[in-house]
């Protein structure tokens, strides 16, 4: 086995990596940014090299950089993490043709992945359902339309090719991204309209006005599986993560097992995801993304081919830890574990904690951390990447820390989650700890109704969280009155008043009863 | 002691009188006996009629964020002038909500703009906001060019609005 680790990535997934590297008896080595010299995943590593200035694409996107960091440092294996190059099938080749180990799947794995429409083809033909789709309505086959709009011939054809996949529908940018080129479709009146604005949105987003159809799943959850594969064929799954509690496409809430799944379906998807992951000859641990329709039925979204932000909850139910899973396949070992040792227990929920504020769109919020506690306890773990008096900076994601619980029942883990997240204090910078607070204890929540639209039909409104708002004016109010220059006469001389947050000298120790 | 606090658009005053740790506390025109018992410089436990509640508490300046129970509140000490002047008027300088790089700088000195129109669009953890004009005006300056990276609260561009309010205000 290799005996030293670079880890290509930063904040808690990186240390949350140190520590499983820590823990098989191998060494750490970090990368930093300029802006990440004072961060906590630099200080609990054996090695740390700085690999460039703050922005993303100078620093910890640049592969050169990570190469010459891994090899100044002789480290002879590469994680990494997620995000970043997790799933850049340049940097895998780099790292491998640099004599190094990719802890991950192949490089063509993820470039077959990596390919959305590539892949729904590869895993539709080993029998994994994929949303219905018509990848050229028009027959144009990749050539471009006139820019004058579908003629009564074309509307003709789609809705033909409408009516054979069904309404509703969804008209997407063959290049697109990020709902441009988007539309909706609920019947064969829209249609026309629709495809047109979609065009026209998407040559002007793109520069392309390719368009295919694809039937649009209202009201589905996200729910994926967790895979794990290894050099010699051998595939096993870990069960079903349920993630659609999301804000701006992006997931706030993971758990396991997901309320909508119950035996009979989770052997389907499960074998599916297996299937999936076997279709591209896959290795290590990945996950396979599903959207799951009110009526049970499921489609394949898409297959992340790296170790995934919510992958503790799988570990907190299946006590199998993941990342040491990655390292052994990586080295080269047989998969240890047969499908039928693999027993989850309980359930489990993740939090992410983020500096956001969700009462203004979950925007960003950077700031430097003045107090931190974070709570503890049985079935509680937190992966941070955090510290107090660390600065989040603003270059990159804004995910400080993952809560994550473990109880016997669903509701157990989330009272649990509840007390877990009324313990935490982070001050300084905002986070998302009151609001998740408001989802964990919504009716609906509660009752396993998820679905993706859920903060949109439940707490798109929301302002705030203030049960507890009588005690924090007094407490502002007594910290105040007990600073005032009446108050503090006794002390003005006490140099500890100086300091500029610790006008607080005579909140002392010792002072109780 | 009658402490004056802003939380949100709300003022309050509040009364405090101290007995040693034990402390009757004003709130809303409710008498509250509170007991203090200091943790540390951040941390200390309220005991509210009966009730136990650890808090937290940060200060910078006149202001203190409060963290109970998973919640947080931010707290600006008032001065009784202040109090009067409730009213909310718009800013005629645009600043920086949070430390981040100008993506594009929408407007030049001379435009007119009219109320809800873009100014300049400012990025921070990959997210992109946009920072608009409250009311009908005039660009007076633009301090910032594209791609620079400026610091929360830091000033980008000036207004003069059509309907200035005036300083007696």
């Amino acid at each position: 086995m290799f005996r030293r680790v670079l880890i290509a990535n930063r904040g808690e997934i990186a240390v949350r990596i140190m520590r499983a590297c820590r823990e098989l008896g191998l060494e750490t080595v970090a990368v930093y940014s300029e802006a990440d010299a004072c961060a906590p995943h630099v200080a609990q590593a054996d090695r740390a090299v700085c690999i460039g200035p703050p922005p993303s694409n100078e620093s910890y996107l640049n592969i050169p950089r990570l190469i010459d960091a891994a090899q100044a440092a002789r480290a002879e294996a590469v994680h990494p993490g997620y995000g970043f190059l997790a799933e850049n099938a340049a940097f895998a080749r780099a790292v491998e043709d640099a004599g190094l180990v990719f802890i991950g799947p192949r490089p063509d794995a993820i470039a077959a992945m990596g390919d959305k429409t590539l892949a729904r083809r590869t895993v539709a033909a080993a029998g994994v359902p994929v949303v219905p789709a018509d990848d050229d309505p028009l027959g144009y086959a990749g050539s471009h339309r006139p820019e004058t709009g579908a003629t009564s011939e074309e509307a003709t054809l789609l809705v033909a090719a409408a009516t054979r996949l069904g309404y509703p529908l969804l008209i997407k940018a063959a290049a697109g991204g990020g709902g441009k080129g988007m539309r909706v479709v609920r019947d064969a009146a829209q249609l026309r309209d629709a495809f047109n604005a979609a065009a026209r949105e998407a040559r002007g987003a793109f520069g392309d006005d390719r368009l295919f159809l694809e039937r649009y799943v209202e009201r589905p959850r996200h729910v994926e599986v967790q895979v794990l594969a290894d050099h010699h064929g051998n595939v096993v799954h870990l069960g079903e993560r349920e993630c659609s509690i999301q804000r701006r496409h992006q997931k706030l809430i993971e758990e396991t097992p997901s309320p909508a799944v119950d035996a009979t379906l989770r052997k389907r998807m499960t074998d599916a995801a297996v299937a999936a992951a076997r279709s591209v000859g896959y290795r290590s641990a990945g996950t396979v993304e599903f959207l799951l329709a009110p009526d049970g039925a499921f489609y394949f979204l898409e297959m992340n081919t790296r170790l995934q932000v919510e992958h503790p909850v799988t570990e907190l139910v299946t006590g199998i830890d993941l990342v040491h899973a990655q390292l052994r396949i990586a080295a080269g070992e047989h998969l240890w574990l047969q499908q039928e040792d693999i027993i989850a227990r309980g359930h489990a929920f993740e939090c992410r904690i983020c500096a956001e504020d969700p009462a203004q769109e979950f925007l960003p919020r950077p700031g430097k951390i003045v107090a931190l506690h974070e709570p503890q306890g049985p079935g509680v773990r937190v992966d941070s990447g955090i510290a107090q008096g660390y600065v989040v900076p603003l270059y990159y994601d804004p995910l400080l820390a993952k809560l994550c619980v473990w109880g016997e029942s669903r509701d157990a883990a989330r009272r649990r989650m509840i007390a877990a997240l009324k313990d935490y204090v982070v001050l300084g910078c905002a986070t998302g700890i009151p609001f998740l607070l408001d989802v964990l204890e919504h009716p609906a929540f509660v009752g396993g109704e998820t679905h993706t639209h859920f903060i949109e039909d439940y707490l798109r409104t929301w302002t705030g969280r203030e049960h507890c708002r009588t005690v924090a004016v007094i407490a502002a109010a007594v910290d105040t009155a007990r600073q005032r220059p009446t108050a503090r006469a006794n002390h003005h001389n006490d140099s500890v008043l100086q300091s500029p947050w610790t006008t607080l000298g005579h909140w002392r120790l010792g002072e109780r009863g | 002691m009658r402490i004056p606090l802003r939380h949100k658009q709300s003022h309050l005053v509040v009364d405090v009188h101290s007995e040693g740790n034990t402390y009757r506390v004003n709130v809303d025109g409710e008498e509250h006996v509170v007991e203090v018992h200091i943790l540390d410089d951040t941390n200390a436990v309220l005991v509210v009629d009966g009730q136990c509640q650890r808090v937290a508490i940060a200060r910078d300046g006149k202001q203190r964020q409060v963290a109970v129970a998973g919640e947080v509140y931010t707290f600006s000490a008032e001065s009784g002038a202040a109090m009067e002047n409730v009213a909310s008027v718009a800013s005629p300088e645009i600043s920086a909500p949070m430390p981040g790089k100008v993506l594009q700088v929408l407007v030049r000195p001379g435009d007119l703009v009219e109320p809800g129109d873009a100014l300049l669009l400012l990025e921070a953890m990959k997210m992109e906001s946009r920072l608009t004009a409250e009311a009908g005006g005039t660009v007076a300056e633009v301090r910032v060019g594209d791609g620079d990276m400026v610091v929360g609260g830091q000033v980008l561009i000036v207004l003069t609005y059509d309907d200035a309010p005036s300083e007696a205000n």
